[in-house]
C-alpha cells in the first residue's frame, strides 16, 4: 500500500512542486497520474523512490515511512519498485538479456535463476529471441518494453512508469498498455501520462494533480484536467 | 576479469591513463625500494666488520685481556667480542702475505700485537666504548673510524628521511590522480549507476567494478614494474658486479628472516614482487573507494 499523508515538497529555490496531498493506493491497485506540466506527478515519484524526500507530511510503503531525509537501506525499497521512464534509460553498452538482468543481478539473484527468469519476462513483453540485440538495433517501442521488462521483473510489487508512452505512436503505446494490462490485479501500478486516449479508454482510477496539488481522486475517470 | 575487460573497453583512455598513473608510482616506489634494499645490504655488511679494534701492548698478559673483554661484554652494549692472539694476527698476516715469502721471513712471529675486535648492538654506542677503552692499562691502540660511522649513520638517517618523504608523495599524488580519473569514468558512466541505484543497487555493488577493476590495475601495474626493474637489474648485472667487486653478498634482515640482495636471491625477488603488487592494490583500492564515495555520499 502507498500512502501519502499532507505531502508537500518545496524545493531549495522556493518553488512549491508538491502541496499538501494526501492519498492512499491499495496493493494491486492500476492508477492514473495526470495533469499539465508541471502539475507534481514526476515529484510524486520521485518521492516514491525517494530520490527526493518530503519537506512535510508522511509517506509510506509498504509500512515502511519513507518521508525522512535519510532512511536506513534505501536500495531495499527500490528493490520493491520497477520505474519505467520516457527515455527507457536502457543501458546503450548492453545486450537485451543484460538490460532486463541488470534487475536481477543487483538482489544477489544467481545466475542461472536469472536466466530461466529473464526469458520468460522477454516472452511476456513480446520479445522472444531479442536477448542479444543491443538498443542501437531496437526501435522506440521494443526499447520500452526492455524497460518494461526490466522493471517487471522479479519481485518488484511497485511499477512506477512516467509518460511510458510519452515518444511512441499510438499503436505501439497500445501495445506497451496492453503489456502493462496483463500484469493487472498482481501488481500496483502508478502511471504517469499525458495520454488521454489511454486514461479515457481503461477507466481506472486517475488522480489528478494541477499546480502541486491534488484536485480530483477519480474511482474510474477519465483524463480530466 | 570478463566485467573488468568489458570496462576497460567501455571507457579506454581512461583506464590507459589510470593504467600509466599507477606503473610510473609503482615502478618508481620499487626502485626505491630496491634502491634502498641494497644500501640496507651495504649497511649491515659494514655493521658486521669490527667497529672497534684494541690493540695491546706487547707487555699485556692474556689474562689481563680477558679480564677487559670480559668487563666489556658486562656492559650490554656489545654484540660480540673476538680475540685475536699474537699467534692468530701472525696467521692472518701470513696468510694476506703469502705471495712475498721474503717479507714473512723478515717478519719475526711476535711482532704482532694481540688484539680485541668489538662490534656495538647499536653504532651510538660506539664513541663510549671507544672513549672507555682508551685509559685502560695495557692498551696501546684504539682503532675506531668514529668519522665514518658517524657519516654513515646520518647519510642512512637522511635517506630514510628523504624515501619516506618521498614515499609519501608519491602515494599522495598517485591517490590523488586515480581517483580523479576514476571520477571522469563515474561521470561517463552516470546513466548506468543513476539506474543501479534506482533498481536498488547497493552502494557496494555500485562501487564494485571500480574497486575490481582498481585492484586489477593495482596487481597488472606491479608485475609490469617488478619485470621492467628485474629486467634492469639483469641487463646491467655485469656492470653492478663488477662495481661490487670484493663484495660477494649482500642481505638485509626482515623480522629475523635475512634476505639475500645480491646476487639477486628467489625469496628477495618474491618480496619485491609482494610488496609490489600490495602497494599497488592498495593504492589503486584507497583511490577507488575515495572516488566512489565521494559521487555516491552526494
Amino acid at each position: 500500500m502507498i500512502q501519502f499523508q499532507n505531502v508537500s515538497k518545496i524545493f531549495a529555490l522556493g518553488n512549491t512542486a508538491l502541496d499538501d496531498v494526501s492519498f492512499t493506493i491499495e496493493d494491486n491497485e492500476f492508477v492514473f497520474l495526470v495533469g499539465p506540466s508541471g502539475a507534481g506527478k514526476t515529484t510524486i515519484l520521485k518521492l516514491l523512490l525517494h530520490e527526493y524526500y518530503p519537506t512535510s507530511g508522511d509517506i509510506t510503503v509498504n509500512d515502511l515511512q519513507i518521508s525522512p531525509k535519510k532512511i536506513p537501506h534505501v536500495e531495499l525499497l527500490r528493490r520493491k519498485i520497477g520505474m519505467v521512464f520516457q527515455d527507457f534509460k536502457t543501458l546503450s553498452d548492453r545486450n537485451v538479456f543484460d538490460n532486463i538482468a541488470l534487475s536481477l543481478k543487483v538482489i544477489g539473484m544467481p545466475t542461472n535463476q536469472i536466466k530461466q527468469m529473464v526469458m520468460e519476462t522477454l516472452e511476456l513483453v513480446g520479445l522472444p529471441e531479442k536477448e542479444f540485440l543491443y538498443p542501437a538495433q531496437l526501435s522506440a517501442g521494443e526499447l520500452q518494453r526492455v524497460a518494461i521488462a526490466r522493471a517487471i521483473i522479479g519481485d518488484r510489487k511497485i511499477i512506477l512508469a512516467d509518460e511510458p508512452t510519452g515518444n511512441l505512436d499510438p499503436k505501439t503505446t497500445w501495445e506497451i498498455m496492453r503489456i502493462l494490462k496483463k500484469l493487472e490485479g498482481k501488481k500496483t501500478f502508478l502511471i504517469a501520462t499525458h495520454n488521454t486516449d489511454i486514461v479515457n479508454s481503461l477507466k481506472k482510477r486517475v488522480l489528478v494533480m494541477k499546480n502541486g496539488k491534488l484536485v480530483k481522486d477519480l474511482k474510474k475517470g477519465g483524463y480530466e484536467i | 576479469m570478463r566485467d573488468i575487460l568489458a570496462s576497460i573497453k567501455r571507457t579506454p583512455y581512461q583506464s590507459i591513463a589510470a593504467f600509466l598513473v599507477l606503473f610510473f608510482t609503482i615502478l618508481l616506489s620499487t626502485a626505491l625500494f630496491m634502491s634502498l634494499s641494497f644500501l640496507f645490504g651495504f649497511l649491515s655488511q659494514v655493521e658486521t666488520r669490527p667497529q672497534v679494534v684494541i690493540f695491546f701492548q706487547s707487555k699485556t698478559s692474556e689474562n689481563d685481556i680477558f679480564k677487559l673483554k670480559d668487563e666489556l661484554m658486562s656492559t650490554g652494549k656489545l654484540s660480540s667480542i673476538k680475540y685475536i692472539s699474537k699467534k692468530d694476527a701472525f696467521n692472518i698476516y701470513k696468510q694476506s702475505n703469502k705471495n712475498t715469502p721474503l717479507l714473512m721471513e723478515m717478519t719475526p712471529q711476535d711482532l704482532l700485537p694481540a688484539s680485541l675486535e668489538l662490534n656495538a648492538k647499536q653504532p651510538s654506542y660506539l664513541p663510549e666504548i671507544a672513549d672507555h677503552i682508551k685509559n685502560k692499562a695495557g692498551v696501546d691502540e684504539v682503532q675506531f673510524n668514529k668519522d665514518i660511522f658517524e657519516k654513515l649513520l646520518s647519510l642512512t638517517s637522511a635517506i630514510r628521511k628523504i624515501s619516506f618523504v618521498l614515499f609519501g608523495y608519491l602515494i599522495f599524488m598517485s591517490i590523488m590522480v586515480f581517483a580523479t580519473i576514476i571520477l571522469f569514468k563515474i561521470a561517463l558512466k552516470k546513466e548506468e549507476i543513476e539506474v543501479l541505484r534506482l533498481l536498488g543497487a547497493s552502494n557496494f555493488y555500485v562501487r564494485k567494478p571500480f574497486l575490481k577493476e582498481g585492484i586489477f590495475f593495482g596487481f597488472a601495474t606491479a608485475v609490469l614494474s617488478f619485470l621492467v626493474i628485474i629486467a634492469t637489474l639483469l641487463y646491467f648485472s655485469s656492470a653492478i658486479t663488477h662495481y661490487l667487486k670484493g663484495t660477494s653478498r649482500l642481505t638485509f634482515t626482515i623480522a629475523s628472516y635475512m634476505f639475500q640482495i645480491w646476487p639477486i636471491s628467489p625469496d628477495f625477488m618474491l618480496l619485491t614482487l609482494a610488496l609490489a603488487c600490495a602497494f599497488g592494490m592498495i593504492i589503486a583500492f584507497i583511490a577507488s573507494f575515495i572516488a566512489t564515495s565521494k559521487y555516491l555520499g552526494r
